[in-house]
């Protein structure tokens, strides 16, 4: 049930056909976990919270530094040096203080991360390195848990949805197989803000479509995002048999 | 033949994989991935995919930044 303030809050949402009251109150019982409260994960927690998703895990264990704030618009410059989950908490229960906010201030290891799995209702990969990506996809796969992966680097952007809770999804590692670091990451290849940006701010409208029972046009397929021309290209990701991490081995 | 690797056209000897294509390219396997005509082609089915005239290939990075 949904409170005066809430019925308030949320009008616009309750205005559309597509969200209203049940779509809201499934908001409200939904679980996020976000990992990454850098580029993407800044947008996406801030639109999340706002839109009354219930409980909101955030998992990343750097300190705000003033590189960050050419994108990352959670954080002001009088926040530098503090822990960027407890600032993003604090900045979201002031959004919106209906909502439950909890922070994991550390790089989750795998057990702690199954752990955290078995209370969440989709992840969002908001991560900026190969090795978390891997090991993010491989503990959604096993746990079944659906997973929106976004990522950002110059001018591009690259974003993903594969829904775990399905046996014949296929993952991020049938498209990406590697787990060396030898992929582009923000730090040696720079970044626009609002590119990271628009990545961030999509999975965030695909995790409220998803709890809201909208169907995703974007399942099992990656957008490749062109900043300059502002083109979309769309693939198809098949998964792959020989998958070692979805595939049946 | 003539493909269209990220929309230039690409001379190509008939029959070849894509395994064939990267070396060619002088393209790095390794946080690579590639699509033809808009469908993603895993790793493992690099070597026995044959090109056709024609083919839309899209060969893309993999970005891990956030
Ligand atoms: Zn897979």
């Amino acid at each position: 049930m949904l409170s005066d303030d809430e019925l308030l809050r949320y009008s616009r949402h309750l205005l559309l056909e597509d969200v209203g009251k049940t779509g809201q109150e499934a908001l409200k019982k939904a679980n996020v976990l976000i990992i990454g409260m850098g580029g993407l994960g800044s947008p996406a927690s801030l639109y999340l919270a706002a839109a009354g998703i219930g409980h909101l895990v955030l998992s990343d264990f750097d300190n705000i530094e003033v590189s960050n704030l050419q994108r990352q618009i959670t954080y002001q410059s009088d926040d530098i040096g503090e822990s960027k989950v407890e600032v993003t908490k604090r900045k979201l229960q002031q959004i919106n203080p209906d909502i439950k906010v909890r922070s994991i201030n550390k790089a989750m290891p795998e057990e702690q991360l199954t752990m955290e799995l078995t209370m969440a209702d989709l992840v969002l990969d908001c991560t900026d390195n190969m090795a978390a990506r891997q090991m993010i996809n491989k503990a959604c796969v096993n746990a079944k848990v659906p997973l929106i992966v976004g990522a950002a680097i110059r001018l591009e952007g690259q974003l993903m949805f594969f829904d775990h809770s399905h046996a014949d999804s296929s993952c991020y590692h049938c498209l990406f197989p590697d787990s060396e670091e030898q992929t582009l990451n923000c730090s040696n290849s720079g970044i626009i803000g609002p590119v990271v940006g628009t990545i961030g701010t999509l999975q965030a409208l695909e995790a409220i479509k998803y709890f809201v029972g909208l169907p995703s046009g974007i399942k099992n397929k990656l957008k490749l995002f062109d900043g300059k021309s502002l083109d979309w290209q769309t693939f198809a990701i098949n998964k792959d048999p020989k998958c070692t991490v979805c595939g049946q081995h | 033949m003539k493909i269209h690797v990220n929309e230039q056209i690409v001379e190509l000897a008939d029959n070849s994989n894509i395994e064939q294509l990267l070396t060619y390219l002088d393209k790095p396997l390794m946080g690579s991935a590639i699509a033809v005509n808009q469908e993603i082609i895993s790793r493992s089915h690099w070597a026995d995919t044959i090109l056709n005239e024609g083919d839309n290939i899209s060969l893309f990075q993999a970005i891990a930044g956030g």
